[in-house]
This record gives C-alpha cells, sequence and structure tokens, in this order.
C-alpha cells in the first residue's frame, strides 16, 4: 500500500525527476540495441556479400596417379556442388613472336587449356580487353611482352615437344589470377608473391592435342584442376560460413582418399569476413560500450540532481518510522518503474531506429540473437536505474543520519580515488597498455586460413577503457581544483556575468564543487565520446575514400588497351572536358629488375598531385610531397619497392639497372637509374612490387611515350558522369573506370561491414547525450535549487544578479566540459584509431576532423545550456508563492 | 492618529484570492492596515488564517487581488528589497553554499555595496548579535535557532526600515524562540524600523505592544489597528 502511495506521489509531485531518469535508462536501452540490431544485420549478410566475389569456390588439383575424370565425377556428386570443369595447366620454357621483323621471346609459362562452357560457368574468370573472348588468348602482360595483338602468330615452347605454332584471337585480363595460379595445399604464406608473368589460354581440344604428350613425358609439368561452384547461401553468420565451407573442403578430400587436394578460395575468402565479423564487434566495444556507461553515468547524474531532495524525503519517512528495508523498497519500486518504462522507450526506439538506419524489421538475424539483444539491453537498463536510484537510497539509508539527510551542501572533502591518485594511476597504465599492445603492431585480430577458431586481442581494449577512466577522473579533478583553489581565478571568470557578485558566485560554485565537477565531467565525456566517434568515423571514410582512390588511381581513370599507341598531349583534351580539374598520364610499362618482372610507372611529378592524392602513408623515407620533389629534382630517379631495395641493398643514390623493352626495337634494353626512394603503394599500381620512375626519363630512353592510363580529378563531383563524358571522347577501345563504381566493388578489409548506418546511429547518440547531458543536467541541478533562488528572490535579487548566479555555473559546466573534452577526445581518438589500425587499409596518416558535425555538436550542447539557463534565471526571479511559503 | 504618508506600508481594501471559481480561496479579505517607523505589531492568528499572505502582500513579494498597498515613506514595489524591507521566513531562510558571512553580506551586496564594505557591516551585525563565532560555518551547521539569528542579522545588516517576520519561531522550543524574538525586537528598536510578526502563539504576541488578530482571512481586530483610511 505505501509503495503505491508513494508511486503516486512520485508521479505527481517528482514528475521531472522520474522523467529525467528514464529518458536515460531509455537513451542507454536503445543504444545497446541498436548496435546489436547494427551487428546482427551486418553479420547476418557479411557471409553472403563475402562469397559474392568469389568465383571459382574451389580449385581441387588432382594428385599423381589420379583420374581427372574420376575426381571431377566425385567433386561433381558432392552435395551442394553445382558445377565442376576440368581446367589444365602445361608448364612452358618460352614463348616467342616475330612482329614488325623483331622477335621477342618470353622467359617460363603457363598454357592454361579451358573446357567450352568455362566462360559461362565462371564469367568472372576472365574479363576480354581486345579482339575475341574465345581461342588462343593472350593475358595482358604476355602480349606487352611480346608485343602481340590478335591476328599474330606465336611460338609456344615445352620442354621435350617440338614448337607449336598459334594464332591469337585475343589479349584478356586473369581477373583472379592469383587464386588461378594459386599453389593448392600451400599455407598462405608459401603462396607465390605474384601470378606468373607470362600466361596463354586455349581451348581444351587444342591444350589435349598439344600437350597430352607432354602429360606423358614430363607429367610434372602438367596438372588438371577441377574448378567447382558450390550452392549459396550459406549460414548468416561468416565464422559459421567459414567453418561449413572449409569443413565441406576437407570432406572433399577424404572422399578423394588422396587422389585430390582442395584449394578452398571460398573458405579464404569467407575467413577474411570473419575477421570481419569480428572487427565489427570490437568496433562495437570501442565505440558503442562508451555510450552505454555513459548514458548510464548520464541516468546515475540525472537521479542525482535530485538526491539532496530524495535524501529529504526519506528523512522524513524515517521521523516517522520507516525502516530500511521500507526505504530500500520504495527505492526499488520507483528504479523497477523507470526500467520498465524506459526499457519500453528504449526497444521502440531501437526498433525505429533500426528501420531507418539498418532497414532491420528486428532486433536481430534470428529470433535467438533478438531475444539475447532484447534481454542484454534491459539488463542493462534494468542496471543503471538499480545504481542510479536504488543504491544511493539504500546507501543513504543504511549510512546517514537524519539530520545528515536533511544537509543539501556539506563541506567537500575530496573523494578517496582523488586523494589516492587513481587517475594518474589509470593514465599511466593506460599508456603502458599502449606501449605493449603496440609492439605487436597493433594486431587485433587472428584469423589463421585453416584454422577454425580465431584469436581477438582484448588485452588492447584495456589501454582505450583506461584512457576513458583517465579521462574522466582527470576531468572530474582539474574542476575540482580549479573551483576550491583557483577562486580568485573562478572569481575574476565570473566577473562579466556576475559583476559585483562575482566574490559569492565563486563562493557558491565552491561548496557546490562536487555537483559542478561532476556535471562538467559528464559534458566533457559526452564531448570526447562524440568527438571521437566522429573523428573516427570521418577517418574511416577518408581512409576508405583512399583505398578506393588508390585502387581507381584517381575519380576517374582511363586505361588504354595494349597494343594501341597514345601520346601524352591527350591529357589536354581530357583536361578541357566540364568537371575535370586535373589530368596527368601515367606510362605503364615493365621492367626486369634482375630476374624479376615488375610494373614500371612512369609518371609527370608535377602534374600527377593534381589529378590524385598521393598519401604520405604510400611512401618510406619521406613524405609523398617530398619524394615527389626528389623524382621532380633528378630525372633518372626512381622509387623502388621496399622488397626490391632490400634485395638489392640499395641506399639512396646507388645507381640502379633496369631492362626496359625499347619501343623501337621491342627490345629489352638496359637503362640506368638512381634508386631515390620506396613506394608501398600507388595508384592503380598492383599490390605487389613495381617501380615508379620520370615519363619523360623513360620515354627518352625506350623511344616511346605511349601512356598507359590517365589519371584524372573531378573534384569528387559526380564522377559516374563525368567518366560518361571521357568515355565518349576517348572512344569506346580504353576502358574507363570511375571512383564511385569502384567503391561499390571494393570488398578489401572492413568495407564489407556497413558502417554507413552505425555511424548514423552513434554521431546521433553521440549529439543527443551532449545536448542532454549539457541541457537537461544543468537543468535539473537548477531546478532543485530554486529554494535557493528563491531566497536569493526574497532578499531582493533581481533578474540580472539571479542570472549572475545561474549563468556563471552554467557557462563553468558547458565551456569547461566542452574545452576539457575537446582534450579528451583527441587523445582518444589518436589511441582509438592507432589500436584499430587493422580497420584501416592503407593506415591514416592524419586524422579526418569533421568541423561540421562538432560545430554541431557544441552549438547543440550550448544551445541545451543556453534553454537550460535561461528557463532557470525565469523561474527564479518568478519564485512562486507556493516557494515562498516553504521558506 | 498619523498621517497616511507617513507609513512606511498602507494597505486598504486589500484582499487575495488563490484559484478562480468554485475552487478559489479567499486567503485575505477586505484588509485595512498601516504601519509607522517604530511600531511593533503581533499578528495573531491560527494555521490558514492569512497570516502569511497578508505578510507576502506588506513585504511585496505578492500583489493583492482586489485593493492597493502602498509603501509611501519607501517608494514604489520594486523599490523595496534589497534595503527597506527585511523578511524573515519561519524556516531558516540562508542559502545553503554560503557560509554564515557571506548570507549576511549577500543583501548588501545586492544593493550594490563594494565588498569590503559589505563584509565590515555584515561583521558589525553579527557582532551584534554575538554570533562572529559562526562567521564561517554552513547554514547546515547551525541549529534551528543560529539559522534564525543569522537570518535577522542578515537584516541588521542591511539597516531596513521595516521589518516583517513569518512565524519566526515556529520551528523553535520555546527558549530559543524567545532569544530569536528579543534579537529581533533588539534590531527593529536600534534601526528605529517598524517590526511586524506573524505569530500563533499568544506568549510571543504577549511581547508586542500592538496585536492584530487574524481569522479566515479577515483582520478581525480593526480596532486595534493603526488604519487611517
Amino acid at each position: 500500500m505505501l509503495s503505491v502511495t508513494w508511486t503516486r506521489g512520485l508521479l505527481r509531485r517528482r514528475r521531472s525527476r522520474l522523467v529525467g531518469t528514464t529518458i536515460g535508462v531509455g537513451v542507454a536501452v536503445a543504444l545497446l540495441a541498436s548496435i546489436g540490431t547494427f551487428l546482427s544485420a551486418s553479420k547476418a549478410t557479411m557471409a553472403t556479400r563475402a562469397s559474392r566475389g568469389v568465383s571459382v569456390a574451389w580449385q581441387v588439383e588432382v594428385q599423381a596417379g589420379g583420374d581427372p575424370t574420376a575426381v571431377q565425377h566425385s567433386v561433381a556428386s558432392f552435395p551442394g556442388v553445382t558445377t565442376a570443369l576440368p581446367v589444365f595447366f602445361a608448364r612452358t620454357m618460352a614463348f616467342t613472336a616475330t612482329i614488325d621483323g623483331t622477335t621477342q621471346t618470353t622467359g617460363g609459362g603457363y598454357v592454361v587449356g579451358l573446357p567450352a562452357s568455362y566462360s559461362t560457368a565462371f564469367a568472372d574468370q576472365i574479363r576480354g580487353l581486345v579482339g575475341a573472348t574465345e581461342g588462343i588468348l593472350l593475358s595482358q602482360q604476355t602480349a606487352t611482352n611480346l608485343h602481340a595483338g590478335p591476328g599474330d602468330t606465336m611460338t609456344i615452347s615445352a620442354a621435350g615437344l617440338p614448337d607449336a605454332t598459334v594464332a591469337v584471337a585475343g589479349i584478356v585480363e586473369l581477373t583472379n589470377a592469383d587464386s588461378l595460379f594459386q599453389k593448392v595445399g600451400a599455407p598462405a604464406n608459401s603462396q607465390p608473391k605474384a601470378p606468373p608473368d607470362n600466361v596463354l589460354i586455349m581451348p581444351d581440344t587444342t591444350w589435349h592435342q598439344l600437350f597430352d604428350p607432354l602429360a606423358t613425358s614430363r607429367p610434372e609439368l602438367v596438372t588438371t584442376q577441377i574448378h567447382t561452384d558450390y550452392t549459396r547461401p550459406l549460414p548468416p553468420d561468416p565464422s559459421a560460413a567459414y567453418r561449413k565451407v572449409w569443413g565441406d573442403g576437407h570432406n572433399v578430400e577424404l572422399k578423394l582418399t588422396g587422389a585430390g587436394l582442395v584449394g578452398n578460395n571460398l573458405a579464404a575468402k569467407l575467413a577474411s569476413a570473419r575477421s570481419d565479423s569480428l572487427y565489427a564487434q570490437i568496433l562495437f566495444l570501442f565505440l558503442g560500450l562508451p555510450g552505454t556507461v555513459l548514458a548510464g553515468l548520464l541516468t546515475t547524474e540525472v537521479a542525482a540532481a535530485g538526491a539532496d531532495r530524495r535524501r529529504r524525503d526519506q528523512a522524513l519517512l524515517r521521523t516517522r518510522g520507516a525502516s530500511t528495508a521500507q526505504l530500500v523498497r520504495l527505492a526499488l519500486v520507483e528504479a523497477g518503474l523507470v526500467s520498465v518504462v524506459g526499457g519500453t522507450v528504449g526497444l521502440l526506439g531501437a526498433l525505429l531506429i533500426g528501420r531507418l538506419a539498418f532497414r532491420a524489421t528486428n532486433f536481430g538475424g534470428t529470433t535467438w540473437t533478438a531475444a539475447v539483444w532484447i534481454t542484454a539491453s534491459c539488463a542493462v537498463g534494468t542496471a543503471i536505474a538499480l545504481a542510479s536510484i536504488a543504491l544511493p537510497a539504500w546507501r543513504d539509508a543504511r549510512q546517514l543520519t537524519v539530520s545528515a539527510s536533511r544537509a543539501i551542501v556539506g563541506r567537500a572533502k575530496n573523494p578517496r580515488w582523488q586523494r589516492y591518485g587513481f587517475d594518474a594511476a589509470a593514465l599511466i597504465a593506460s599508456l603502458i597498455v599502449f606501449w605493449l599492445t603496440s609492439r605487436n603492431g597493433y594486431k587485433l585480430v587472428l584469423a589463421i586460413e585453416g584454422v577454425p577458431t580465431i584469436s581477438v586481442n582484448y588485452w588492447a581494449f584495456a589501454a582505450p577503457a583506461l584512457l576513458w577512466v583517465a579521462a574522466g577522473l582527470l576531468t572530474w579533478r582539474v574542476a575540482n581544483v580549479l573551483l576550491d583553489r583557483g577562486r580568485p581565478l573562478v572569481t575574476r571568470i565570473v566577473r562579466p556575468l556576475s559583476g559585483g557578485l562575482s566574490g559569492t558566485v565563486a563562493a557558491s560554485m565552491r561548496r557546490q564543487r562536487r555537483l559542478l565537477a561532476r556535471g562538467l565531467t559528464i559534458v566533457a565525456l559526452s564531448t570526447a565520446f562524440a568527438a571521437s566517434t566522429a573523428v573516427f568515423n570521418a577517418t574511416y571514410r577518408q581512409q576508405a575514400e583512399v583505398d578506393a582512390a588508390l585502387s581507381n588511381g584517381a575519380d576517374v581513370t582511363v586505361v588504354e588497351p595494349p597494343g594501341v599507341t597514345v601520346r601524352p598531349d591527350q591529357a589536354a583534351t581530357l583536361g578541357a572536358l566540364p568537371g575535370v580539374k586535373g589530368v596527368t598520364a601515367l606510362q605503364h610499362r615493365f621492367a626486369y629488375v634482375g630476374n624479376d618482372l615488375q610494373d614500371l610507372h612512369g609518371i609527370d611529378p608535377s602534374t600527377v598531385v593534381r589529378a590524385t592524392k598521393l598519401q604520405d602513408a604510400y611512401f618510406v623515407g619521406g613524405t609523398a610531397k617530398q619524394l615527389m620533389a626528389r623524382l621532380a629534382a633528378k630525372p633518372d630517379a626512381a622509387l623502388v619497392s621496399a622488397e626490391t631495395a632490400r634485395d638489392f641493398q640499395l641506399a639512396l643514390g646507388d645507381a640502379l639497372h633496369l631492362r626496359l623493352q625499347d619501343g623501337r626495337t621491342k627490345q629489352f634494353t638496359d637503362v640506368p637509374f638512381t634508386y631515390a626512394g620506396v613506394v608501398k603503394k600507388f595508384p592503380s599500381a598492383p599490390s605487389d612490387s613495381f617501380l615508379v620512375a620520370n615519363a619523360t626519363y623513360v620515354a627518352s630512353k625506350t623511344g616511346s611515350d605511349t601512356v598507359g592510363l590517365f589519371l584524372i580529378d573531378t573534384n569528387h563531383s559526380d564522377t559516374t558522369a563525368i567518366a560518361a563524358q571521357v568515355q565518349a571522347a576517348v572512344g569506346t577501345s580504353a576502358k574507363v573506370n570511375d571512383i564511385a563504381s569502384k567503391r561499390r566493388k571494393i570488398g578489401s578489409s572492413l568495407t564489407s561491414v556497413e558502417l554507413a548506418g552505425l555511424t548514423r546511429v552513434e554521431l546521433g547518440f553521440a549529439l543527443l547525450l551532449a545536448a542532454a547531458a549539457s541541457g537537461l543536467v544543468l537543468w535539473l541541478g537548477l531546478n532543485e535549487r530554486r529554494r535557493t533562488f528563491a531566497i536569493a528572490c526574497a532578499l531582493g535579487a533581481n533578474r540580472r544578479q539571479l542570472a549572475g548566479f545561474v549563468w556563471s555555473e552554467s557557462a563553468f559546466v558547458s565551456i569547461g566540459g566542452l574545452a576539457l573534452g575537446s582534450i579528451s577526445g583527441w587523445a582518444i581518438t589518436r589511441m582509438i584509431v592507432k589500436v584499430l589500425t587493422g580497420v584501416f587499409d592503407p593506415p591514416p596518416t592524419t586524422l579526418a576532423i569533421p568541423w561540421s558535425y562538432l560545430g554541431f555538436v557544441v552549438a547543440a550542447a550550448m544551445t541545451a545550456t543556453f534553454l537550460a539557463a535561461s528557463r532557470a534565471t525565469s523561474t527564479a526571479s518568478q519564485a512562486t508563492i507556493e516557494l515562498l511559503r516553504d521558506l | 492618529m498619523r498621517p497616511i504618508e507617513d507609513a512606511l506600508v498602507h494597505g486598504s481594501e486589500v484582499a487575495r484570492t488563490f484559484g478562480e471559481g468554485a475552487g478559489a480561496v479567499v486567503a485575505v479579505h477586505d484588509a485595512h492596515c498601516a504601519v509607522f517607523s517604530g511600531d511593533h505589531i503581533a499578528v495573531m492568528g491560527t494555521s490558514g488564517s492569512g497570516k502569511s499572505t497578508l505578510l507576502h502582500l506588506l513585504a511585496g513579494l505578492d500583489a493583492p487581488t482586489v485593493g492597493a498597498i502602498t509603501w509611501p515613506v519607501i517608494g514604489t514595489r520594486t523599490q523595496l528589497r534589497p534595503g527597506p524591507i527585511g523578511v524573515v521566513f519561519q524556516s531558516p531562510s540562508l542559502m545553503p553554499p554560503l557560509t554564515v558571512l557571506e548570507n549576511v553580506t549577500l543583501p548588501l551586496l545586492l544593493m550594490g555595496m563594494e565588498r569590503d564594505d559589505a563584509q565590515s557591516q555584515a561583521r558589525q551585525a553579527l557582532g551584534r548579535l554575538d554570533l562572529e563565532d559562526l562567521a564561517e560555518k554552513l547554514p547546515e551547521e547551525l541549529s534551528g535557532g543560529q539559522a534564525q539569528r543569522v537570518a535577522i542579522a542578515r537584516i541588521l545588516a542591511s539597516r531596513p526600515r521595516l521589518i516583517l517576520a513569518d512565524e519566526p519561531t515556529g520551528q523553535l522550543d520555546l527558549a530559543t524562540g524567545s532569544h530569536v524574538i528579543d534579537a529581533l525586537v533588539a534590531v527593529a528598536t536600534a534601526t528605529k524600523a517598524g517590526l511586524v510578526v506573524n505569530t500563533h502563539d499568544p506568549a510571543v504576541a504577549e511581547r508586542f505592544p500592538t496585536r492584530w488578530a487574524m481569522a479566515d482571512g479577515r483582520l478581525t481586530t480593526p480596532e486595534v489597528c493603526t488604519c487611517s483610511a
């Protein structure tokens, strides 16, 4: 009965306190459930999306003594296998072509025999560049090496066989060359670093005519693979899908009893997706949990704003005989009411957010995950309600006397953690853990291919977690010390707002420093959360853009087909097109570094920076600007891969002799270069070793200034439309790529995790928390002190003088919180970005600061402060008769 | 009969109604009264008789719904506080985050006095009520009687012309209440201020030469009122 009466009283007389704590619990539940929805929604599609890019699921290599036909039948009959086609490989000694009176001969290579239905069954494996897509096809690099094109004839030399002459029908790009020429059964670190330079593709019937004798005489030079497609859909969770595909691959091997080994391309792709899945969980931990904890702190702060009144209520009840158990029971009723209503509001909010941000119709991919997330979110909401309402009530009921319960201010003693320096200890511990985790290169997720289990270095989370704790406690200490020992300074600071009352206002703030320091800390942590979330997300987007730009080369790229001569002056034509901001021409050649054939990019250092963004992370030993300056200063300068620099023990200024094909003689000739630095990545360059040099120097030494591609900057305006204009200008033979299309296709790293929805949700919550921390907490605190303001009013304080009290406190909490929060946010973001290095590809050299969003956060916080302070001033200056009667 | 122009406060046909329609409550009904310098008046009445409302009206903290209240000697409503009128409430009306000295200084600062002068005047006021030792205490560290005496010292410091006290002994024991009344009378006498004290305690009322009585919102003993209108 008492509980019912008490609850009714709360609803009537303590509505603002109840609403405040309910909103706090609701926000925490909504944030947690929203992130749960995101994780479930992401995981539900991650495996499917990851597997979508895999053309050949398994490459089953027939082992010595195995019967290819029997292996094919066996694989085809395995449950889930939809296609199984034989592919034949023969290693050759050389390809030779005589073009325009000059003869070129390559080194060893491969001839691949494909069945007629292969191009239909695995359409993504081969992309036609020039000429036919059936018959005798040359890979792009081989065509360049031989200077051959459709219609030319060439000779194939294989061990023990007479030379065979074939006519080239077309030039193609092998889109999955790495997996096509993998060493089946070998671990990832034993795989070839690059696919073979010389590849020729022909129909399997022709292949059998030419190489069946080789299979008999030199069987070690011939292999047969069964290329297999595998049924989809897979289990939605990438780890489960990986385990299934990995297990199925082993089952096939078991079934083949040694006749075949499985190269499991699908499992390899899913292994990457399961890392992404874990990274998604890690992002949740790093970005989502602080928000939930903050919502909890905010709720506690809201509840604490009414703590004095609650203590007085308790004191009244105790004077009328209420026992500790009864007091605790009443607090539990209040906490229960708040958690039920807050939890319901939060879940409804999360459902709405999920629908709008992730297009998710429930809280998880399955009923089970939905139940788990609903239960977990509500449990956290209940815990927050208990911690902010029931726990303090229980503590007060046990520890405080009636007279102490009526005390409002009390002489603030520094909390124990401050006396013992827990804040400094947390900061030092955070830095130590950060240093320790940095030693292994911030590898948070360890997913080894071929191993079904995956490990996460959860220890790395300790550094940012401790930094959050240290930031909160240090902010509190700074605010506390400033209000206590810095009273003369505070007096001066608040003078513009409170005039002659500044000393009294500073004294009042000093006595209330526990309350004000707590409020300021909440504002600071909210600001830090908003700042760290926004900067991390902006940096992630920036790096995803860099990844796309690196892969595509620039906003728009024009790739000229092999064998076509394109002059660099075409750049001027492209530069004149509407929307084009900058163009540069790139030569694409092949150069022998010792025996290793590498891609060589001839660039114009002065124009390349106008057409594409070069990141400092692409280079070693200097910034992008410095390395481009080095190239510009020395015509024969060349940038090489780190591997080449190491293998050849190169030092800056060393002579470097490369063999490049002469445009006139078609022969490879020796060209001297000077080693000028290391390049790790370059727009449009391959991921393995390559070289960058001055285009003018390469042209002068090879007698050819033929351009391989053009990089075009459009200042991120409508790249698709501009690409269409460029395509019209260059004709249909050249391939035009735009960054928007490339961005959609990239499947590397975390781009398979749809972060946009999470970003929207988190940024929204961060904004809400920052505004709530500034406005709600301030207003509730001021509202609870209406009596104090009523006294000032009764003493004759006018509106301006009352405003002096209110605005001084408000400004201290808001501006101080925003300032200290910005510093904390900066430090936390730097640490998170470092710890999550694995998420970024390439790692960022600078943080991206979303000024407009941060400006919006500051504006929202200041607006909330303004509204709260204005309302409090207005209420205080119209002290009601009821309040005066209370006096 | 003293001229109304010399009155510190004058109420004519004053009424104050709370709420509207059937639920309206008339707290003060058709009151006529005036207070002059040196008057020491006790307003007697039971709880809910309208004493506090009348006091709030006289202090300018509330406005009448009917009739008029003027402060002929003091000026207009905006000139009443801080300074000319000091109010003592039933419960200690000290600002919790300020020390005793800061509380006593506050009205002086609100009046625009320089900080040092204000503090000096506040210390004098505390000294006159033997409260110097409490200067650095916080309100919550005081007893109820001490807190009321500090509230009186705060009034003394600003040297008002009219002191209005609403049940100042209502929450105190007899002895402490007596000390508080002593302090109030002493302050009023020293400053030649008019003093009006609400009380339901006949023993307290006995100490005042003039006594008004209130019942059901009516000032029922007009014969003791120094009204001239």
